[in-house]
């Protein structure tokens, strides 16, 4: 038995009841009676995917049939991973710990560019063919993946049977009750993924062939057996209504978010232009404030967690923001429960809630200005103000804070020195003006935590044309910044320029980036993401190794007429919508939110209604 | 408010929870059982219970003691046991539920069951015979201020020992409490240390906690 085999070795790991399995909210079922077998994959450790919401929600639909069983898998750590190998443990299931390779369907979601390698490295633990082409045409271990990521997937297409877009409360389900009625049947793992393809939101990457331009870019993309020209991403329309669990499994060991999470909207309806989430999921819904209760307080019985987050884009921007926290408050000040309120716009809740909140408010004060200069964030369509940072930092320094944290990009279109040292200005208006406050604490210094990010353009923004600037460039302007901070109060930290050109080559890449995916993995590439297992190097020698130069992806304006490696996947906002945003940028314009007026983005006319209405 | 004593198993998968993650395992085992826990005062208040004694990664238990107080005197002692068990982890079980009688500090020992499964079990024996017959049992033990030699032998009580297919089966008490707590590994070190016939330690169990005149500790 597998367990055994297992058990022999979890002593000598760290964190082996991340290995084991039997959480509490973990859901075991009888084999015999299961007809559809499904690993939920997540490519990076317990740690980190324990943590996400996406899993919790369709690992709870899946198991609420009784015929199907989802089960989690994560990427073990190395020390456990080098004892897989050696003792030849498959990666296995947490609830069964039966081998993945035995399931159905092997399901990866794809959060960040930077786990890819993980997925053929969980793949090749598992004894499953890497390469979707080599595993026969039996109807069983269906390879598939869904998450942001899979709104480009063509850096992943020679390794997965489908992909799901979208949003995956309905599709799931769809995708496995095809599954279980052609297998009664006796069909082929290609008849299925032929009819899986006319399934709204299922893209089989192997019914499309792609045509390339002398100049490297896409000429023509070909879809066959009757597969859709276009796939379109599903959306849940009921949001109020969509299944959510009551019940989330609690891990034993720390993880990264130990609470519970209710989420209360999805989609935003601020549109700035960098922002891929702002775009793909779209439109903005709601969920009542009723629900959003109810969800919360069962969700904390069940689990037992004392602490609860809410988790949306931008929680501020519910309509009925203030009844909604006023009644969680409410509940949770009771029941000793921690409310922890991420992003949260904080400008005009009414004093008797400002205060409520404040009862349970921990966190420090962090501005997201992402440009140093008011142009610049007019061309991102950030709409904060230095005004409203101003100001909240005065009413904060007052409060007794003393510590503010900036994010920043650097590289954004159209980006000039003036606005990298408009960083250095801002983080130094604020060092300002923690001075001017007389009554300021005695004895303690501001510290002002400015954190440079380098923009990565993605699909489906209207950025998604952008190059992003070279190493040579963001050094020069990390220089700039530096020499423009004349304090240590003011304490700099960048991100690893190196790290964003993977990002957004990965991002932008098409299908011909695969077998660079596949070199690096070979090479020894796997948490990509880890700093201490990231190794640009290997990474380089797969691109030049597979004949791909990278600047092609990175650092190359993609033309508004150019055929995109996703313009075959339809996200609901129109391409021609996003060529206006981009005009708009480079004009220095915004573009009001969703909420004050409609700006056309097309999701609308594909839903079939007005979004706010 | 009632002063509690659990006593719980921790078996099977369970033993995979190491003591820190059974400190957060519990506080959500008592929400989830929804049972008026008694939470301390002050700025920071937060449920108050306490482990007699913390047990290594590993290793299972029949019989892990757990203090808390219960705010509602009406709760019968049964009701408070079976609402647990409604809600605890698998392979953890409360097995019983009573007031507090004696205090944490008098665990003097604890006792534990193990097997050492070895190629050759017979030899493995007759070593193990070797050590015992000696006149200590010297490890060397970790302490705050660096390593430490002591001696193991004269608080060291083997209770049972049988040779049984592979595997050498022992039951031993240790000294356990606030003072001293020596660990079933400790033994196994100083017989690899002897170098005796290799062994692979398997079913690590606490089976009993005891006060100083061999009294089951509750």
């Amino acid at each position: 038995m597998l367990k055994n085999k297992i058990e022999k070795h979890l002593l000598s790991v760290q964190k082996p009841s991340r290995y084991i399995g039997g959480e509490v909210g973990s859901i075991i079922k009888d084999k015999e009676k299961v007809d559809v077998r499904f690993a939920f994959c997540f490519p990076d450790t317990y740690d980190i995917g324990m943590s996400h919401l996406g899993m919790k929600i369709l690992y709870s639909l899946i198991n609420e049939r009784e015929n199907y069983w989802c089960e989690r898998c994560f990427a073990p750590s190395e020390d456990f991973e080098t004892i897989m190998r050696e003792n030849e443990i498959p990666l296995y299931a947490l609830e069964s710990l039966d081998p993945i390779k035995d399931f159905d369907f092997i399901g990866f979601t794809m959060q960040y560019e930077l786990s890819y390698t993980n997925v053929l490295n969980m793949l090749d633990l598992a004894g499953i063919p890497v390469f979707a082409r080599d595993r026969g045409n039996e109807l069983t271990q269906i390879v598939c993946a869904g998450g942001p990521c899979v709104c480009n997937p063509e850096p992943l297409a020679d390794f997965f049977d489908l992909f799901i877009l979208g949003e995956g409360e309905e599709v799931n389900l769809e995708l496995m009750d095809l599954y279980h009625e052609m297998k009664q049947q006796g069909a082929s793992r290609t008849e299925f993924l032929r009819r899986a393809a006319n399934i709204e939101g299922i893209y089989v990457p192997s019914l499309y062939s792609f045509s390339y331009k002398e100049n490297g870019t896409i000429e023509s993309v070909t879809a066959a057996d009757g597969a859709p020209a276009t796939i379109r991403k599903r959306i849940i329309r009921d949001f109020d209504k969509v299944y959510y669990p009551d019940n989330f499994v609690v891990p034993f060991t720390e993880i990264v978010h130990d609470r519970a999470s209710v989420e209360v909207l999805r989609g935003c309806i601020r549109g700035c232009r960098f922002c891929q989430a702002g775009f793909i999921y779209r439109p903005f819904r709601e969920k009542s404030v009723d629900t959003i209760c109810s969800q919360t307080k069962a969700l904390c019985e069940n689990t037992g967690y004392d602490e609860v987050s809410l988790a949306s884009l931008s929680t501020s921007d519910h309509s009925e923001i203030d009844p909604m926290l006023s009644q969680l408050i409410d509940y949770t000040a009771d029941a000793r429960i921690n409310l922890s309120l991420p992003s949260l716009r904080v400008d005009n809740f009414s004093e008797e809630l400002l205060e409520k909140i404040k009862k349970v408010r921990k966190s420090g004060l962090t501005f997201a200005a992402e440009g140093g200069t008011q142009r610049l964030r007019n061309v991102i369509n950030k709409n904060v103000s230095e005004e409203e940072i101003i100001n909240t930092c005065r009413i904060a320094f007052q409060g007794g804070y003393s510590a503010v944290k900036l994010y920043f990009m650097m590289g954004l279109p159209t980006e000039t020195g003036e606005d990298i040292v408009g960083i250095a200005d801002l983080a130094q208006r604020i060092v300002d003006l923690y001075y001017e406050n007389e009554n300021r604490p005695k004895g303690r210094s501001v510290q002002v935590s400015v954190s440079v990010a380098t923009f990565v353009p993605k699909p489906f923004t209207p950025f998604q044309f952008e190059p992003q600037d070279t190493r040579e460039m963001i050094e020069h302007k990390q220089k700039l910044l530096m020499d423009s901070v004349k304090t240590k109060k003011i304490k700099v930290s960048y991100h690893n320029p190196d790290v964003s050109a993977l990002e957004v080559i990965l991002a932008k890449g098409d299908r011909r980036l695969c077998k660079a995916v596949y070199t690096a993995w070979k090479k020894g590439c796997k948490f990509d993401s880890w700093d201490e297992y990231f190794h640009y190097d290997k990474w380089l020698e797969a691109f030049e190794e597979c004949g791909i130069d990278p600047s092609f992806y990175a650092n190359r304006k993609f033309e508004f007429d150019e055929i995109l490696p996703w313009d075959h996947l339809d996200y609901l906002v129109s391409k021609e919508f996003l060529i206006r945003e981009n005009r708009t940028a480079h004009e220095a314009a915004t573009t009001p939110n969703c909420r004050q007026r409609c700006s056309g983005c097309g999701v609308n006319k594909a839903v079939g209604r007005e979004c706010f209405c | 408010m009632l002063r509690v004593r659990a006593i719980f198993e921790k078996t099977g998968r369970s033993k995979y929870i190491s003591h820190l993650d059974l400190n957060r395992c519990m506080l959500r085992t008592f929400r989830r059982s929804g049972l008026p826990i008694w939470y301390t005062e002050g700025f920071n208040p937060h449920p108050y219970y306490a482990f007699a004694l913390a047990l290594s990664l590993g290793f299972e238990s029949s019989c892990e003691i757990l203090d808390f107080n219960i705010t509602d005197d009406n709760i019968s002692m049964d009701e408070i046991r079976d609402r647990l068990n409604a809600v605890v982890p698998e392979g953890m079980r409360i097995v019983s539920v009573a007031p507090q009688k004696l205090k944490i500090t008098a665990i003097a020992k604890a006792e534990y069951r193990f097997e050492l499964v070895s190629a050759d079990s017979a030899k493995l024996s007759t070593d193990i015979d070797a050590l015992l017959g000696g006149d200590s049992i010297l490890i060397e033990k970790k302490t705050k201020r660096g390593v430490k030699e002591v001696d193991i032998k004269p608080d060291m009580e083997i209770v049972s020992r049988e040779t049984d297919g592979d595997s050498v089966k022992i039951v031993m008490r240790l000294p356990a409490g606030t003072q001293t707590n020596y660990n079933p590994t400790l033994f196994m070190e100083a017989l690899r240390k002897a170098g005796c016939e290799p062994f692979e330690a398997a079913n690590i169990c606490r089976t009993g906690i005891f006060c100083e005149n061999n009294e089951k500790f509750s």
